[in-house]
């Protein structure tokens, strides 16, 4: 099996599964963890996230299809996305995508999904569809406290990783995210994220 | 003007100190480092008025033995520079105080200095990372941080408190000196038996609160249980989003620096996570990992460079003072 991605918090192998090509998400054994806290770790991420690969297909997210799921290995098979991770198009193109990352954004959350680790990596543009990946840390939860922490997640991520198009990407992000969420509870959401945001470290309250 | 001499005062929280580096091109080198520190009753926490006593009360003899161990005259300084924040508004004055008094009597330019870049710029002269991720663990912060743009940008930090407090206000309340690290590392050390305590990693950003409160009342059973589990829980968190961002910046260099950087489980947990992604560890000598007078000085000396001193009046000090918001031009 070749190595796709070594990543934060699993590796990708491509691998086939039937007739179709497949991805081998498999949590690996943190040496540096207690192995105690790295099997609990391990095993509840890998079935949250078949649950929610799952689930978000529901309300019309497209996410990878779950093909087999082992627990014990912490290891999920799923459908290869054969696409590009948003992080590495060109400025302009993440700028236009911001607006449908914010839609998807805002779907999840209106049904009461938190993703938990929403980066620009985590967003796959194959065929004009963005899949969403990565949902080991997500939670099924409809307190605004919980979006908002998400929504800061990916501020930052723009801030820091995109910091030359952030606001327009920002901007469009929450145009999308508004047109699902509507304008009341984008307003909510948005006073949530200064409030998190001013409980930063050294922030400047104003 | 090939060689520089600077003088850089830190005074942002318990360290008082005074250091003196010659700067010639990129190299520095350090003449002379010496700090008092200020210690609180045991299971207490820095009262800021006291502190800055202790300040003003050890700021000439620090002074004094600063200038006579790099074996230089006032005179020869070049430039004087002090912490302007962030940190504790009482104490942060002392050294402004000291420096502005330097400044006017010598007619030396001042400049003030972010503390926390403070900690990285020494940390890039004392290690050689060139472009590294780094990880800033103190009694101040957590967070983890990437050069882009002329700025600092921070990828993951903590919600609530530091790891820095974390430690000491877990130590604290098993009675503990502050800074409580060295003492829990080492309690640590006598368990292995891990008990489960709250993950929370939420994204790049970590949170500690209620492991603090959930630390707590293991630790009424059990004190080492409840150091070891804390240190395992808190370094596997941090350790994490570490993996995260270089697993999405893909940096080929983690630089650690701050008061936590002293920790050795964290350190080795650290080299761990660089070695399965492929990038080099650099951690700060010890030494120089807590606050010190050189941090404050190889930064100001890097800020002369490319800008003047400023002028008295704008010689300010500030609580509140992120280091993502100081544009870098060196």
């Amino acid at each position: 099996m070749k190595l796709v991605k070594r990543g934060a918090e699993a590796d990708l192998y491509k691998t086939r599964w039937q007739n179709s090509d497949a991805i081998l998400k498999i949590r690996k054994t943190r040496k540096y963890r207690n192995p105690l806290l790295d099997s609990r770790i391990k095993r509840r991420r890998t079935i949250k996230e078949s649950q929610m690969l799952c689930l978000v297909k529901s309300f019309g997210v497209s996410a990878p299809l779950v093909y087999f799921v082992n627990p014990k290995t912490a290891s999920i098979i799923m459908q290869e996305i054969p696409g590009r991770p948003v992080h590495d198009l060109a400025e302009q193109k993440i700028i236009k995508l911001s607006k449908t990352i914010g839609e998807l954004v805002g779907t999840l959350h209106k049904n009461g999904v938190m993703h938990g680790d929403l980066t620009t990596s985590n967003f796959i543009l194959y065929r004009d569809t963005i899949f969403v990946l990565d949902f080991g840390l997500a939670q099924v939860s409809t307190k605004p406290e919980d979006h908002a922490v998400d929504l800061r997640l990916i501020k930052e991520i723009l801030n820091s990783a995109h910091a030359k198009i952030m606001s327009s990407a920002w901007n469009n992000f929450l145009n999308g995210y508004r047109g699902v969420v509507g304008s009341t509870y984008h307003a909510k959401i948005i006073r949530l994220v200064s409030e998190i945001e001013g409980r930063g470290r050294y922030a400047q309250v104003v | 003007m090939d060689n520089v001499l600077g003088l850089g005062i830190e005074s942002t929280a318990h360290t008082f100190s005074c250091a003196v580096i010659e700067k010639n091109k990129k190299d520095g080198r350090i003449l002379s480092d010496i700090r008092h520190i200020y210690r609180p009753a045991d299971g207490q926490g820095i009262h800021p008025r006291e502190a800055s006593r202790h300040h003003v009360e050890h700021s000439s003899t620090v002074l004094s033995e600063c200038i006579r161990e790099a074996g230089i005259t006032i005179h020869d300084i070049d430039i004087v520079s002090y912490a302007a924040g962030p940190g504790l508004g009482p104490c942060l004055r002392i050294g402004a105080i000291v420096a502005r008094s330097l400044s006017s009597f010598y007619n030396i330019p001042i400049y003030p200095v972010n503390h926390a870049i403070g900690h990285i710029e020494l940390g890039k002269l004392l290690t050689g990372a060139t472009n590294p991720m780094v990880l800033l663990v103190s009694g101040g912060h957590t967070m983890l941080l990437a050069f882009l743009n002329y700025q600092w940008r921070v990828f993951g930090e903590t919600l609530d408190i530091t790891l820095g407090q974390l430690l000491d206000q877990f130590g604290r309340s098993m009675g503990f000196a502050s800074p409580c690290g060295q003492n829990i590392e080492e309690l640590a050390r006598t368990s292995s038996n891990y008990v489960p305590l709250p993950y929370s990693v939420k994204g790049n950003d970590v949170s500690f609160s209620g492991l603090l409160s959930a630390t707590k009342s293991v630790a009424a059973r059990s004190k080492a249980d409840a150091c070891y589990s804390l240190q395992e829980t808190a370094f596997a968190m941090t350790s994490e989003v570490v993996e995260r961002a270089l697993s999405f910046t893909q940096k080929r260099e983690l630089m650690i620096v701050g008061g936590v950087a002293a920790n050795r489980r964290l350190s080795e947990m650290l080299r761990d996570v660089c070695r399965r992604h492929g990038s080099k560890f650099f951690a700060v000598p010890l030494q120089y990992a807590g606050d010190c007078g050189s941090q404050i000085c190889w930064t100001g000396l890097l800020e002369s460079q490319v800008k003047p001193g400023v002028s008295l009046e704008n010689t300010f000090v500030t609580q509140s003072w992120r280091l993502d918001s100081v544009r870098i031009d060196y």
